[in-house]
């Protein structure tokens, strides 16, 4: 199974570092996607806990605390870093 | 109003149709908003209802400033400008309240000043400092919509408390390097900021900022607060509008609220 992955906001850089597709194995959870951009990431680095999750257009919680949906294939998982900024 | 997206103006509670309407539109008012009185923008209800609404803006630079400007300009009643400290040369990039002559000046006041030489209707009253948590209940408590845009996470919780408490809808508009985000909130109907963040995200408060995505926000959420308060379209009720300013790429999310988040979990208790 193939999803699309956008990562956007404070830690765009990291999101340059990502494929715009992850492929994953069939019933793969959101748990899954998230450890295999982990996996990804280069060696030290790791997701912002607080950073949120959309799958499909819905908020799903942060890397920290969220739902573990399965995944289905095409999907979109958004990733958006906290930005705050006045 | 109606709602083509999930949750509706009427959901959220339109604080604003069942508000009496003291007096219309004098034939001045009606002059200075002909343009923006009309089919596809606002009813002479809707305008009414501007002229009526108190709105909090804390803070007022980057993002704070334009959207204070754009509800000025637009005709919104009463704006509570919060904003502490002096104008400094690295706010020039940003601030466009204010100018190279208010450089080592308070920043509330010019600001104010200029709100209200931009339109003789309204009242703008400057608060030369960022509200605690007792302050700030207290100012959601006298208005009507609060939008926030202060450069750190515990201020911006600290202001979606504030508008919980006083059952009152709150935008958050922030920002970072060239993109940005945009979230219209009325818990519990919708998710509050602490239902999206339940703890707050580490944050720099001296951020990188180009000024350009800082005036496209302010002015998106100026528009959303000039929707909700006059009754117009479809506001981003309970979604975070992303804007990915490298890709150039808008992104709409729908926010889910937390039945257990501390902040809006008794509000949402009360209401049913």
């Amino acid at each position: 199974m193939k999803i699309h992955l956008i990562l956007t906001g404070r830690a765009y850089q990291q999101g340059e570092q990502l494929p715009e597709q992850l492929e994953l194995s069939d019933q793969s959870r959101l748990s899954d996607a998230l450890a295999a951009i982990t996996a990804a990431l280069p060696e030290g680095e790791s997701l912002q806990g607080s950073c949120l999750l959309a799958l499909g257009g819905t908020h799903v919680g942060t890397v920290d605390q969220h739902q573990d949906p399965q995944l289905t294939e095409g999907q979109e998982l958004l990733l958006i870093a906290p930005v705050a900024g006045g | 109003m109606s709602s083509r997206q999930g949750i509706s103006s009427q959901d959220c509670g339109n604080t604003f149709a069942e508000r009496k309407i003291d007096s219309p539109l004098s034939s001045d008012e009606l002059e200075r908003y002909s343009r923006q009185i009309g089919p596809g923008v606002l009813t002479e209800q809707g305008q009414q209802q501007l002229r009526d609404a108190t709105v909090l803006v804390t803070r007022a630079g980057g993002m704070g400033g334009p959207a204070a400007l754009m509800m000025a300009m637009a005709g919104v009643g009463r704006i509570l400008l919060a904003h502490g400290g002096t104008m400094i040369s690295p706010d020039l990039n940003r601030q466009v309240l204010g100018n190279e002559q208010v450089l080592g000046k308070p920043r509330a006041t010019h600001f104010a000043e200029y709100l209200r030489s931009m339109n003789r209707f309204i009242e703008v009253e400057a608060i030369d400092h960022e509200p605690d948590d007792e302050e700030a209940h207290q100012l959601a408590a006298r208005s009507d919509l609060v939008v926030a845009c202060p450069p750190t996470f515990k201020e911006r919780l600290r202001l979606n408390r504030a508008s919980v408490a006083a059952g009152i809808p709150f935008i958050d508009a922030a920002q970072w390097g060239i993109s940005g985000t945009l979230m219209v909130l009325k818990s519990p109907r919708t998710a509050c900021l602490e239902c999206v963040y339940p703890t707050p995200p580490p944050f720099e408060e001296l951020f990188p900022v180009v000024g350009a995505i800082s005036s496209a926000i302010g002015s998106l959420a100026a528009l959303e607060a000039i929707k909700v308060l006059s009754g117009t379209g479809d506001p981003l009720w309970g979604k975070m509008l992303s804007y990915d300013g490298n890709r150039g790429i808008p992104t709409v999310i729908s926010l889910t609220r937390n039945p257990q988040c501390p902040c809006c979990q008794e509000t949402a208790e009360d209401a049913e």
